[in-house]
């Protein structure tokens, strides 16, 4: 089994990628009084131009892949991606595409 | 909000019994539990600077890999509930209050994750050959044209059927591996662009174990010798902390 984190010397690619998956998207969400948090369509951004050299292909990849059904099923997949985004939408005032949160 | 160059913030990483002791960080304790915790410059962690720097990629990687770097030596000696990446306040007495008024939360997840470890699984499927096991072999007696159209035919069936047989194969592999686990989730596989890889990944999977169990990996090697001809590999990554299995999200606030 491998090390699930080699942290100087920098962790491969697609083990990069396991990490981020884990740290930016599970953990337990606090939400409440904080004066300092990061809403969750921010990480939605963030996550697109983290993992993807540019924009374009962000697009092309879709932003719901950490999102919706693991098993490629659609129509769930896109009624839990829908919810979400109508959730992140009441949540931060936005809506979705306006990626600078103005 | 108004923010100084020298004032801190108090970045909390996750949840351990007030008894753990961790080296590099801080506890913040509150009766019988308490935060990992890191005092942070709001120069760099404050709301606008913060902004800015999830964008730098660098920066980003950087402080996301801290975060799992401490949660990781954390888990290796402690029950620990990982806290999601980006959790900042203003006070030390503000965490103190998370830990006053989320206890009960984190009581229980402390008690799922005791004593087990997150396992990652992740298959993948060389879908030209899988595909190419559902097609059936043209027959020898046809024309060339009608061979040809028939071959056509029977590709683009394969390839419809692949895909709902794929998404039946995802779920049995991991209802497999999920009655060796305590608990199990299936996220949504990586894309290709990220994975970098030529095979599909089918299933991308979390589970958790007693520690020191073996029968998931002896599972994941038992489905690898029956299905490695269909051309499914499997691929074990962790012990992992418990990330996968402290969301308390649902019909909370």
């Amino acid at each position: 089994m491998s090390s699930a984190l080699q942290h100087r010397g920098g962790p491969a690619p697609a083990q990069l990628a396991d990490v981020l998956e884990r740290v930016l998207d599970k953990g337990i969400v606090i939400a409440g009084d904080i004066q300092i948090n990061l809403l969750d369509i921010e990480l939605l951004t963030v996550k697109l131009r983290l993992l993807v050299a540019s924009a374009d292909k962000a697009r092309e990849m879709g932003i719901d892949w950490w999102e919706g059904d693991a098993f490629l099923s659609r129509r769930s997949g896109d009624r839990a991606l829908e919810d979400r985004l109508r959730r992140l939408e009441q949540k931060a005032g936005l809506k979705p595409s306006d990626e600078d949160g103005r | 909000m108004s923010e100084t160059a020298t004032a801190t913030g108090w970045y909390v990483f996750g949840i351990v019994e007030a008894g753990a002791r961790v080296d590099g960080v801080e506890l913040v304790r509150n009766g019988d539990l308490a935060a990992i915790v890191s005092q942070v410059d709001l120069a760099e962690f404050g709301h606008e600077a913060l902004r800015e720097r999830l964008n730098d990629r660098a920066w980003l990687e950087d402080t996301a890999l801290r975060h799992a770097d401490v949660l990781q030596r954390v888990a290796a000696e402690h029950a620990v509930v990982p806290l999601r990446f980006g959790t900042i306040y203003d006070e030390r007495s503000d965490v103190t209050g998370l830990l006053e008024t989320r206890g009960d939360d984190f009581r229980a997840a402390l008690e799922h994750v005791r004593d087990r470890v997150e396992l990652g699984v992740k298959v993948w499927i060389d879908r030209a050959r899988f595909e190419h096991s559902l097609a059936d072999a043209p027959e020898h007696e046809e024309s060339a044209g009608r061979a040809y159209m028939l071959r056509k035919q029977n590709e683009q069936r394969a390839a419809a059927e692949a895909a709902e047989r794929l998404a039946q194969l995802a779920q049995g592999l991991h209802a497999q591996l999920s009655a060796l686990a305590v608990d199990a989730v299936a996220n949504r596989p990586q894309p290709r662009e990220l994975t970098g890889r030529d095979e599909t990944m089918l299933l991308n999977a979390a589970y958790l174990v007693p520690r020191g169990d073996t029968r998931l990996e002896a599972g994941v090697a038992g489905l690898q010798a029956a299905y490695a001809e269909l051309g499914v590999s499997f691929e074990i990554t962790g012990p992992w902390p418990p990330h996968n299995f402290v969301d308390t999200r649902d019909g909370r606030p």
